[in-house]
């Protein structure tokens, strides 16, 4: 509970900052919800949202699962998280109150996760919906697990060196399907987690490592946000110049000719009317 | 004292004169002509409605639709099911694809064209379309639709390749507003489109991102090079690009 009460000075303390809670802007953002603390039967939680405790925003969430996108105002936000079916007016959140702040335009996801040594957190990421070039894919990695510093290996190459808790890391890689695997940072065993990632063309796919190395619960949970590649710059289809609209040399040989012809017979013309 | 030009004698008469004369004219307008006729890589049919049909591509989280809900929180109580947000697993998805249906041959009749399609995507070097080493393919862009599919489903082939001669677009210029392609899929389905327009962009404006849509009406757009060639580059200044729609089934009942 020590943890919950820090994350309360800190929502306490974005509470204050200023234009906060009040300025709600015109513009909305997008907000995912992922659940990333371990627990029996999944640690299934109800969550609510600026103090609204009719219903829960999102009930029962439980470990490994997203909740959202939905669409919000761009503005800050109280947010709890209960037990699943506890009454939040006779018991005291699992979690929070924390306050996140919405960007206009921002695509964030709020996640509830451990720390490194195991307790209980949240942190905002704001997901980058940047233009991705043709043919390429958008990988991003964000360690949120009980667990020390690992790098990230894709074709047993390092791709993410020294990612800790709770930082993410990020790259825009040609598409295709990497084997990656999660290794303690320098070291390239014992892999953590193991997995085939078939990374889409023009699609960021963010992966949460969740869960506790020593609890046994680590694992990954996957977000994808597609419709993000551009096009390919151009199409080179002709090296020759045989399809080309500039004139023919076959025209231009008969163009030729007949001008030829042109001139002589104006020329002739020309004698004989001046003898 | 006789000094007799290229074309004249003094035996020539005013006659023969006036005839060479009136036959150069007549080679002078049918090269004209001839000309006129092998650039007519120009418009053809509505292109402004084809490019207006094409979507921009849109980005979306899974799942790919986003609940909107009302500005101000908290959410009415009595509105409990519309606007719930969705719950989605974060499970890894398997990284194997499943035999996927592809476009594998292009026919289009009036021109002669009857080619193999392989699937390209991107030249990592240009960042351009990735096109076929032979002229005698034609390229399909892997990373958008599939021919029929929403969006515009783009085939490339060569007008010419400097060691290889002329290409399976060669006459790409001179399919006109009407014509029919058809192209084969692997699983041996055959579907038909009926061509709409035809125009030419100069590769500086070429509309990349109408091209290569992934969302909007099902386009079919065949596209290779045309328009001025540089020889000290060894490239066209332009492309020519045809789009074509698909024949609904229903149309097709007497064809098959």
């Amino acid at each position: 509970m020590r943890n919950l009460g820090r994350i309360f000075i800190v929502a306490l303390l974005l509470l204050a900052l200023p234009g906060g809670a009040a300025l709600a802007q015109t513009t909305d953002g997008t907000v995912s919800v992922l659940h990333g603390i371990p627990g029996d039967g999944g640690f299934p939680v109800d969550i609510y949202v600026n103090g609204d405790y009719s219903a829960p925003f999102i009930p029962g969430l439980t470990f490994g699962n997203f909740a959202g996108p939905v669409t919000l105002a761009a503005a800050d936000y109280s947010i709890e998280i209960y037990g699943a079916g506890a009454d939040p007016a006779s018991t005291d959140p699992a979690l929070g109150p924390l306050v996140v702040t919405l960007p206009a335009g921002a695509n964030a996801t709020i996640e509830a996760h451990l720390d490194e040594a195991g307790a209980a957190t949240a942190s905002v990421f704001v997901n980058d919906t940047s233009e991705i070039a043709a043919g390429n894919t958008r990988l991003t990695v964000r360690h949120t697990a009980a667990a020390p510093t690992v790098d990230i290996l894709a074709n047993d190459g390092v791709l993410f060196a020294g990612l800790s808790n709770p930082n993410e890391a990020s790259g825009d890689v040609p598409a295709a399907t990497y084997n990656a695997k999660v290794v303690p940072t320098g070291a390239t065993e014992p892999v953590v987690f193991e997995a085939d990632l078939a990374l889409a063309e023009g699609t960021s796919t963010i992966v949460y490592a969740i869960g506790s190395l020593d609890g046994g619960s680590f694992t990954v949970a996957v977000q994808t946000i597609s419709g993000l590649g551009a096009a390919p710059t151009g199409v080179p289809t002709g090296t020759a110049g045989l399809g080309s609209d500039s004139f023919p040399l076959a025209l231009a040989i008969a163009g030729g000719m007949a001008l030829i012809g042109l001139v002589g017979s104006g020329v002739a013309l020309t004698r004989r009317s001046g003898r | 004292m006789a000094s007799p030009g290229f074309f004249y004698t003094h035996k020539m008469s005013r006659r023969t004169l006036t005839l060479g004369l009136t036959i150069s004219l007549i080679t002078l307008m049918a090269v004209a002509a001839a000309f006129i006729g092998t650039s007519r890589s120009g418009e053809a049919g509505n292109v402004a409605a084809v490019e207006a049909s094409l979507g921009h591509p849109v980005a979306g989280t899974t799942p790919s639709t986003a609940t909107s809900t009302t500005a101000g929180l908290p959410l009415p109580s009595d509105d409990p099911s519309p606007s719930a947000v969705p719950i989605w697993p974060g499970r890894l998805s398997d990284a194997r694809v499943e035999d996927a249906v592809l476009p594998v041959m292009l026919t289009v009749g009036s021109i002669d064209v009857e080619a193999p399609i392989i699937p390209t995507g991107v030249d990592a070097r240009t960042g351009q379309m990735a096109v076929p080493r032979n002229v005698t393919d034609v390229a399909w862009y892997e990373f958008g639709p599939r021919p029929a599919e929403s969006g515009s489903a783009v085939l490339a082939a060569h007008v010419d390749l400097a060691n290889q001669g002329p290409g399976v677009f060669f006459h790409l210029r001179d399919v006109d507003p009407g014509d029919i392609v058809a192209v084969g899929f692997s699983d041996g389905s055959v579907r038909r489109f009926r061509v709409e327009a035809r125009t030419i962009y100069r590769k500086d404006e070429l509309p990349v991102d109408t091209i290569f849509a992934r969302e909007g009406s099902p386009v079919l757009t065949l596209i290779t090079c045309g328009g001025g060639f540089s020889e000290s580059s060894g490239s066209y200044d332009s492309n020519v690009v045809v789009f074509a729609i698909p024949i609904p089934d229903r149309e097709l009942g007497t064809v098959r």
